[in-house]
């Protein structure tokens, strides 16, 4: 058993969670925060909302994630509580609706980043069996959250790729949907073949029961989270 | 493994993930763009053509039904995992299958039938879109309560209530723009890099 304990992918944080939390926790802040609001209470959820997933990635050991978020959610109140009030009219309105929508995505997009980046693709497909989704719904789920990331990477490879040839900006939208879309779908598809190999040499799709490495399961922390999630989504719904 | 041509196998499912994947993202980006108020409206528009793309050369994996249903319940998944609510789940279950039932009478092979499944399938974005008519002073509030009263004000100008049936049709006609788009798109590059075998 200590074998196990010592692989890299079971040490990967100080406070482990559960996939299944996790998965709780991004609808929870995703949703309240994507809404909006206009209750008091919500005033102090939002923010502790807000905050959360930075802590969670903090608790994770990503540094580098917390440094960054952490930036760009003060350069975003900055903006919205010093220099909104002194704007008006149009200004005003470019400036509030850019706020307002990063203020409202940014949140569930960092809790999506910590859902992705500290969870393997194993931990995840092992939650997924125990929430007895199907194979049908648990396969293409797991491919998808195992190819995020690299459509992402490819995505801005190709950018660079084609920016370097000079076909960066807006000047021919046609142009720059055809020379990126088509590249990346390329390659996507490519590693997908791959992927889809390997997965199959695996074992996936064979008729017997996959057995799974990963220990999942609920602790003090995931009760803790649970809890909150749910008086949030209490606070949501009635306020 | 099961070798019956009518059952989803593995490698099937794994397509089902790498297309719904690329999907999302493209659909993604197209999204970013519908912030800006005017846009909003465009939206159904813009998205159903941005991911025409990858969406016909999905269909040419395609021979079983079921694939493009779980493709539109998946992608109501990744939606509501974003907080879009519970609306873009039942959205995209039910085009998603309504299209595969099109795709299916065109016996996944037909040009004509594939084209009118990707406007059905394309309704989806509706599931987005509803909230803001359906529970129409609920919605305002709180975007004018998130984004300022000026965002919401200009958003409430531009979506009138006969808007909501026009992006239905909206909808509809950005997927057949995009299925004609990514047929084009197909002949001109997949083909000839041998990508269309499988």
């Amino acid at each position: 058993m200590n074998a196990v304990c010592d692989l890299p992918f079971e040490k990967k944080s100080v406070i482990p969670v559960d996939p299944r939390t996790k998965l709780f926790l991004t609808i929870t802040v995703s949703t309240i925060m994507m809404s909006g609001s206009v209750g008091s209470v919500m005033n102090y959820i939002r923010p502790c909302l807000a905050i959360l997933p930075v802590c969670l990635l903090l608790f994770s050991k990503r540094w580098k994630a917390v440094a960054n978020f952490s930036l760009t959610y003060f350069i975003l109140f900055a903006l919205e509580i010093e220099v909104l009030p002194l704007l008006s009219g149009f200004w005003n309105f470019l400036l509030g609706a850019l706020v307002g929508i990063y203020t409202h995505i940014l949140p569930g997009f960092v809790m999506g980043y910590y859902l992705i980046d500290t969870t393997t693709v194993s931990e995840f497909v092992a939650a997924m069996e125990r929430m007895y989704i199907p194979q049908k719904i648990v396969i293409p789920v797991s491919v998808i959250f195992r190819f995020f990331p690299t459509v992402i990477e490819e995505y801005f490879s190709i950018s660079d790729a084609m920016k370097m040839r000079g076909i960066a900006t807006l000047r021919s939208p046609m142009k720059m949907l055809e020379y990126r879309v088509v590249p990346l779908m390329m390659c996507v598809v490519k590693i997908g073949e791959e992927l889809s190999a390997a997965a199959l040499t695996r074992g996936l799709g064979a008729p017997e029961k996959r057995t799974n490495i990963c220990r999942i399961g609920f602790g003090v922390v995931d009760i803790l989270l649970s809890v909150i999630a749910v008086f949030c989504w209490a606070a949501f719904l009635i306020w | 493994m099961d070798t019956k041509n009518n059952k989803l196998q593995a490698k099937d499912l794994i397509n089902v993930g790498i297309f719904t994947a690329i999907y999302f993202v493209l659909f993604f980006v197209g999204m970013m763009a519908g912030y800006i108020p005017i846009f909003i409206v465009l939206l159904p528009l813009i998205c159903p053509i941005l991911c025409g793309i990858p969406f016909m050369l999905y269909l040419t994996k395609v021979k079983i039904f079921g694939m493009v249903t779980l493709t539109g319940l998946i992608l109501g998944l990744l939606a509501l995992l974003m907080g879009s609510g519970i609306e873009v789940l039942v959205a995209g279950l039910v085009f998603g299958l309504l299209a595969d039932l099109i795709f299916k009478a065109g016996n996944y092979r037909s040009l004509k039938w594939t084209i009118i499944g990707n406007g059905v399938f394309s309704l989806w974005i509706m599931g987005y879109v509803s909230r803001m008519f359906l529970a129409r002073d609920a919605y305002f509030a709180k975007v004018a309560a998130g984004y300022g009263q000026e965002y919401a004000d200009t958003l409430m100008s531009y979506t009138p209530g006969w808007v909501f049936p026009t992006l239905f049709v909206v909808a509809f006609l950005g997927g057949v723009l995009g299925a004609l788009l990514g047929r084009a798109v197909l002949k001109k590059h997949f083909e000839k890099a041998g990508m269309l075998d499988a």
